[in-house]
């Protein structure tokens, strides 16, 4: 039986000359960067002089007693805290209200996807200008019907939530599509069999629908932890970090360390003191939220 | 089957937390580009003679800002430069303002910078420091004329007693003030005369006048408002120094006794007081609020009259509203220092590089410079060459610069300096801290940041 040997090693072959590419790029753009920069987070590393000194473990032991590190990352987490329960439930939510499909739902869904399709340079641009205290669109309404005037740019208490409502606005509805996809893979006899039942609504909805969206809402929420956590591109054009670094969440304290402090060193290994909170909420996730219902 | 989708989904979060990563660190990559940098410096003289001797065409990189009518001033004087240099072409690459400094960091981290560098009074310490440019000493004694350049913006670029590089133009503010408030509210006018200067008290009487936050008129913004950045440090730092406080210590090595001294705590709280206490600035403002008349009295120096002419011309000088010197208090002092030219260590042309700055913010190219960008100039020459120099209102700033400019600190810590005194005056403003505490951190933050260049 010679052919079948030869015949696998041909198709071998063919499989490690297709993952090539992507070995390839991975290896390039991915993993030589990321090992790079772990390199460089043990050494004291001017951005502009490629001349540096390993100082050990300096760089993670200042950042653990730097108050400006440890502020940053409260504010990401009470992003993250805030974002990944009300953006889940608002998503659900529009959901279930279109994902029967007619007429009108695709018009919905069209609509609510929207703001997903908008750059985020473009949508923090014009959030700014709605926030704005005396003439912003959103005071205006507020004003119109009598109720006092929010300072979400200029409150130090406030401006996180400015931040919040522009990124939940903006990536609820790809969410919603995600869910959408969820529900629309439930098969309705099982809904027709609790008809039969006599279930109420609300019963459907608790022992049928959320059960079996377990596994998608598994996906949204460890998806959307990592994007919460790691949230920096609003901040860049809303408020730049404030007032009074009220917004500076970890990956704009990197960004400003690395780049505008010069200090790659201490940027990358705060990078890498993030990555690892990161990995470790996303395998506690995985773990607590493990699916066991099979249909 | 359960288990090997469960490993796949492990794969994918391990991937795509790697790219919380890769954002950062993709432009990290450059030790085998800066070995390369490294390689082409040494060969640098030889490949010039060469140059020279075959009469082949030297290209010079230039990177600056983007600022229009300067970059058209840059257009015309490269137009002459290569017209009498025929055999040296200068190639300009105009970025973003905001991008500026973040793609000359990493083109220097990458080892292919350009030949010439437009480059901030305040980071030229961080820059020298690190060797990514080089001292201009001997070509300023070849033909530099740098008795001619204002003493206190030749200080400003001098580190450890080098000259890194040439002033394209000096700096500094005055009081904007909108002369129509003033009269509805009856103020007396501020005097135009930089001897007579307002003090603190007579600044805020009148913004208390002013401000009518109930139908959105605010009495002053004292320092471009709270955010972050040079020019928001550039106009709050006076009233640390007019307070008679410092920042650092004369040779810049030492912050503790300094930023933290009763003086330069007397600054930060009178800056305080306007958004705490007496409320005449707000902590949030419209866009453009003094030109459309919502702000009575601004900083701002005199680029901001070209500005304002083009951008909103029915608002007009010395009908809507004046300049006024400076506001002081136990001292007068102004800020001073603006953007340079210098040339890069990388740059394998360094006399070429020279040639064409040295045309720019030489006595000739100067004048230019003063005619297309109505700039403050470095240069005394071009002080006096100007009549309008010496009348109302760039009699001010001229006057200010030469009599009570003040450097911003020269250090290497430079970028930390910046950002922990933008988020000290945030701090005492609009959050409101105890002015000690924020004090005591941000000298701390500076303290570290003194101590590692040492």
């Amino acid at each position: 039986m010679k052919f079948p040997v030869s015949f696998s090693r041909q198709e071998e072959r063919a499989a490690y000359l297709f993952i090539l590419p992507a070995v390839i790029s991975l290896a390039l753009f991915t993993f030589y960067p990321m090992i790079n920069a772990f390199i460089i987070s043990f050494k004291e590393y001017s951005l502009i002089n490629p001349d540096s000194t390993f100082i050990g473990l300096t760089n993670y032991k200042d950042l653990l007693a730097d108050p400006k590190f440890i502020s940053s990352l409260v504010h990401s987490f009470h992003f993250a805290l805030v974002v990944i329960p009300v953006q889940t439930i608002i998503a659900l939510v529009m959901a279930l209200l279109v994902y029967k499909s007619s007429l009108v739902s695709g018009l919905f869904r069209t609509a609510y996807f929207m703001p997903v399709v908008i750059a985020m340079g473009v949508a923090s641009t014009l959030f700014k200008l709605i926030y704005n205290k005396d003439f912003g669109l959103l005071n205006s309404l507020l004003h119109s019907v009598g109720l006092p005037q929010v300072a979400f740019l200029s409150d130090t208490k406030l401006a996180m939530y400015g931040i919040m409502l522009l990124a939940m606005w903006k990536s609820a509805g790809f969410f919603m599509i995600v869910f959408v996809a969820g529900l629309n893979s439930i098969p309705s006899d099982l809904y027709e069999a609790a008809e039969v039942d006599g279930a109420t609504r609300l019963q459907k909805f608790f022992k049928i629908t959320l059960p079996l969206l377990k596994r998608t809402m598994t996906f949204i929420i460890i998806i959307t932890t990592m994007d919460a956590i790691k949230i920096s591109g609003p901040v860049f054009i809303l408020t730049a970090g404030g007032p009074a670094d009220s917004t500076t969440t970890s990956v704009y304290f990197i960004y400003k360390m690395a780049f505008q402090q010069m200090e790659m060193g201490y940027g990358s290994a705060a990078a890498f003191i993030l990555f690892v909170i990161v990995m470790f909420i996303s395998i506690i996730q995985l773990r607590l939220l493990k699916s066991d219902v099979e249909y | 089957m359960l288990r090997l989708r469960r490993s796949m989904v492990v794969l994918l979060i391990i991937c795509l937390g790697i790219m919380v990563l890769s954002a950062c660190s993709s432009k990290k990559s450059n030790e085998p580009g800066s070995s390369e940098g490294a390689a082409s410096e040494s060969s640098a003289s030889a490949s010039q003679e060469e140059n020279k001797g075959d009469g082949k065409k030297i290209e010079i990189k230039y990177w600056r800002h983007d600022f229009a009518p300067e970059v058209d001033a840059i257009k015309k004087l490269i137009k002459t430069f290569e017209e009498k240099n025929p055999n040296v072409t200068v190639k300009m690459e105009v970025i973003p303002y905001g991008d500026y400094e973040t793609k000359i960091r990493t083109a220097l981290a990458a080892g292919s910078p350009p030949d010439i560098i437009g480059l901030d009074g305040p980071t030229l310490a961080a820059y020298a420091h690190q060797d990514a440019v080089i001292p201009l000493d001997k070509y300023m004694d070849m033909d530099g004329n740098k008795e001619d350049i204002a003493a206190p913006v030749l200080e400003s670029l001098t580190y450890k007693g080098k000259i890194y590089a040439a002033p394209l133009n000096d700096a500094s503010i005055g009081m904007f003030y909108n002369k129509k408030l003033f009269e509805k509210n009856g103020i007396e006018l501020p005097s135009k005369d930089p001897q007579q200067a307002w003090t603190w008290d007579q600044v805020l009487k009148a913004a208390q006048k002013i401000n009518d936050p109930a139908n959105k008129i605010y009495g002053i913004d004292p320092g471009w408002g709270l955010g972050e950045g040079e020019g928001s440090t550039f106009v709050k730092l006076p009233f640390i120094w007019q307070a008679g406080g410092e920042i650092l210590s004369p040779d810049g090595t030492q912050v503790k006794g300094f930023l933290d001294s009763p003086e330069s705590k007397k600054g930060l709280a009178f800056f305080s007081s306007l958004y705490n206490e007496y409320k005449v600035a707000a902590k949030e403002l419209p866009p453009e609020a003094f030109e459309t008349g919502k702000l009575g009295i601004i900083v701002n120096g005199p680029w901001a009259i070209s500005g304002f002419a083009t951008s909103h011309p029915e608002f007009k000088l010395g009908e809507d509203w004046d300049i006024a010197p400076l506001w002081k208090d136990a001292k007068q002092v102004t800020p001073n220092g603006s953007w340079n030219m210098a040339i890069t260590k990388g740059s394998k042309h360094p006399d070429e590089a020279w040639m064409f700055v040295n045309w720019v913010t030489g006595v000739e190219g100067a004048k230019v410079w003063y005619q297309e960008t109505k700039n403050l100039p470095a240069r005394l020459s071009t002080a006096s060459a100007f009549p309008e120099l010496s009348e109302y209102p760039m009699n001010i700033f001229v006057e200010q610069s030469s009599k009570f400019a003040h450097p911003r600190p020269v250090t290497p810590a430079y970028p930390v300096v910046t950002s922990s005194i933008s988020k000290l005056f945030a701090d005492i403003g609009v959050a409101n801290r105890d002015i000690d505490e924020a004090v005591d951190e941000a000298v701390n933050t500076i303290d570290r940041a003194l101590q590692k260049i040492k």
